[in-house]
């Protein structure tokens, strides 16, 4: 008897997941659905009605601002998807694997995550004075006699976005592909060197494929943020970057929700296709 | 052999590394020190002094340099993430223990909440600001539209804390519970719930930090000034000249942070501790 009572309540009544549904179908799902529905209202200066039209859809493409900001935010989101990996996977290669003890590698990525519990927006003002005309790399460079000038490409352009991006994202590639590198069998490694594969080898056959998984998973992190940014190229661009997230900020600004919208949908899409990609690469279940 | 020469080159590019991810703070530090109200927020320090720090707390005489806005916006932002910390901490151990039971649909179930914390802040601030404004006409708030995006947002990652934990759960304990007569309840709250407490804590700190520092939603599904959260409150200067007040002040909420996370260190001790006096005690007995 009591055989069975056990097995109705093992792991608990499947009503639990309800609340949580329904909060992500409504604060989540409800809302983006409405972002679409919203792209095709009817805009007029100061209102906005429910009238379908193609009006703002045929607005965007058709400036070269819109569909401008469409392929910066590509462009950044690949250089900076590049540079974090490029800067990452040597920090991950040895905290994953090449550090032996345990406590030195927690240590390192404690150390690697602890400026994040400063706040985001003053993460992104951190680089103004790191970069700027006076700031403190020009101010380094000039007196190591490096530089004669100043170099004012700095802050202020596309490069002091893409640097601030990579400065803030590159830990989320740094955690997930340690992590994965720390789960490889040192054996398998122990066993190619004893049959004579040479370090480089051994990384492209062995530890690299290994630790896929994790670049996947990090990618994922670095794109979503990435794609949805606006307050670092807002503010290390000097309002000259423009990404769809400041097409919308500045859109719902001025009260053109249904241009908003249009944007937030396409981002959506962008975002979709990205997100879709890497999970066919990763089956981001399996992997937890 | 090669990890003789590759091992300490890597661990330079390291510290070159960490260096990079500090570089900046090392700046943000130094340049709070500035002198004030004249000294800008750049280099060379023109004197060092405490001038900023004081006058985030009112200590100076007025200037033409406005003082942050920040008190009523970080009583708005302490409280706002400690609802949703409530909220989404008990939605997370709610859902991950339904996930202990395979049920139809449970895979799309798992997307549908893992999303929450990968569609980007500006599309479900937008989104629902929209709905506030065009569908129910409601004036959008801190505490009801904003907290509402604010849990879509940091559920998901307590969903997967709790989940991670309660994969390694040993269930049997449970059983023994139950076939002792003793109530689901009354055993999730006495053998499960003290089981998966770190866990809990890991999550509550997640979703307590995450909202706390979150930005792009506050910004669309907040209302206007009076409904200001910190990072509002931070992001309405960057609009306008910044000053060395910044700096200070974000030298200061980093410390307020390892404050936190010095009392989640603690709590995660003694629960550690209590769990192996626990098990020795069962040895004994």
């Amino acid at each position: 008897m009591s055989d069975v009572s056990v097995e109705a309540k093992r792991e608990g009544p499947s009503w639990l997941i309800l609340p949580g549904i329904i909060w992500m179908a409504l604060f989540m799902v409800v809302p983006i659905a409405m972002i679409c529905y919203v792209s095709f209202w009817t805009q007029t200066t100061f209102n906005i009605s429910s009238t379908p039209t193609l009006a703002s859809w045929k607005q965007f493409f058709a400036s070269d601002t819109y569909t401008g900001a469409l392929w910066t935010t590509v462009r950044i989101w690949l250089i900076v998807l590049a540079t974090t990996f490029i800067i990452g996977y040597p920090t991950a290669l040895f905290v994953g694997l090449f550090v032996k003890s345990k406590t030195l590698s927690t240590v390192l990525l404690v150390v690697c995550v602890i400026p994040f519990w400063t706040s985001f927006l003053i993460r992104v003002l951190a680089w103004r004075p790191m970069l700027g005309k006076e700031g403190a790399i020009n101010i380094i460079l000039l007196k190591l006699h490096i530089i004669t000038h100043p170099i004012e490409v700095l802050l202020f352009t596309e490069l002091s976005v893409i640097i601030g991006m990579s400065q803030i994202y590159c830990v989320f590639m740094v955690g997930p592909i340690a992590f994965m590198l720390g789960r490889i069998d040192r054996n398998i490694i122990e066993a190619a060197r004893d049959l004579g594969a040479g370090f480089g080898r051994i990384f492209w056959k062995i530890i690299f494929p290994l630790s896929l998984p994790g670049v996947v998973v990090g990618a994922i992190f670095v794109s979503v943020m990435v794609l949805g940014e606006f307050a670092t190229s807002g503010a290390l661009s000097g309002r000259k970057v423009n990404l769809l997230g400041n097409i919308i900020v500045t859109q719902v600004g001025s009260l053109k929700w249904a241009m908003a919208s249009v944007t937030g949908v396409i981002l959506t899409v962008v975002m979709g296709m990205v997100i879709a990609a890497f999970l066919r690469i990763v089956d981001l279940k399996q992997e937890l | 052999m090669e990890s003789r020469v590759l091992k300490p080159m890597l661990a330079v590019y390291v510290v070159a590394f960490i260096l990079f991810l500090y570089g900046p703070f090392f700046v943000l530090g130094i340049l709070s020190f500035q002198q004030g109200p004249d000294g800008g927020p750049q280099f060379p320090i023109t004197e060092w002094s405490t001038y900023w720090y004081r006058q985030i707390f009112g200590l100076t005489p007025p200037s033409r340099i406005a003082p942050l806005p920040v008190g009523e916006a970080l009583i708005r932002s302490l409280i706002l993430a400690f609802m949703t910390m409530v909220t989404s901490t008990v939605l997370g151990v709610m859902s991950a223990q339904a996930f202990r039971r395979k049920f139809r649909g449970s895979g799309v179930v798992f997307y549908l909440i893992v999303l929450g914390m990968m569609v980007p802040g500006v599309l479900t601030g937008l989104g629902t600001s929209l709905l506030a404004n065009n569908v129910f006409d409601i004036t959008r708030h801190w505490y009801t539209t904003a907290f509402a995006t604010h849990v879509a947002y940091t559920f998901p990652f307590a969903f997967l804390v709790m989940l991670a934990i309660l994969n390694r759960f040993d269930g049997s304990v449970e059983e023994a519970a139950w076939s002792l007569g003793v109530s689901p309840w009354k055993t999730f709250r006495k053998v499960t719930f003290p089981l998966i407490f770190p866990g809990v804590l890991s999550a509550m700190l997640f979703a307590f930090t995450l909202s706390f520092d979150e930005f792009p939603r506050s910004l669309f599904a907040a209302g206007g000034t009076e409904d200001q959260t910190l990072p509002l409150a931070i992001y309405g200067t960057f609009s306008v000249e910044i000053h060395p007040n910044i700096f200070a002040f974000g030298v200061l909420t980093t410390l307020f942070s390892f404050a936190l996370l010095s009392v989640y260190g603690i709590l995660m001790g003694l629960s550690v501790r209590r769990a192996r006096k626990l098990a020795m005690q069962e040895e004994i007995a």
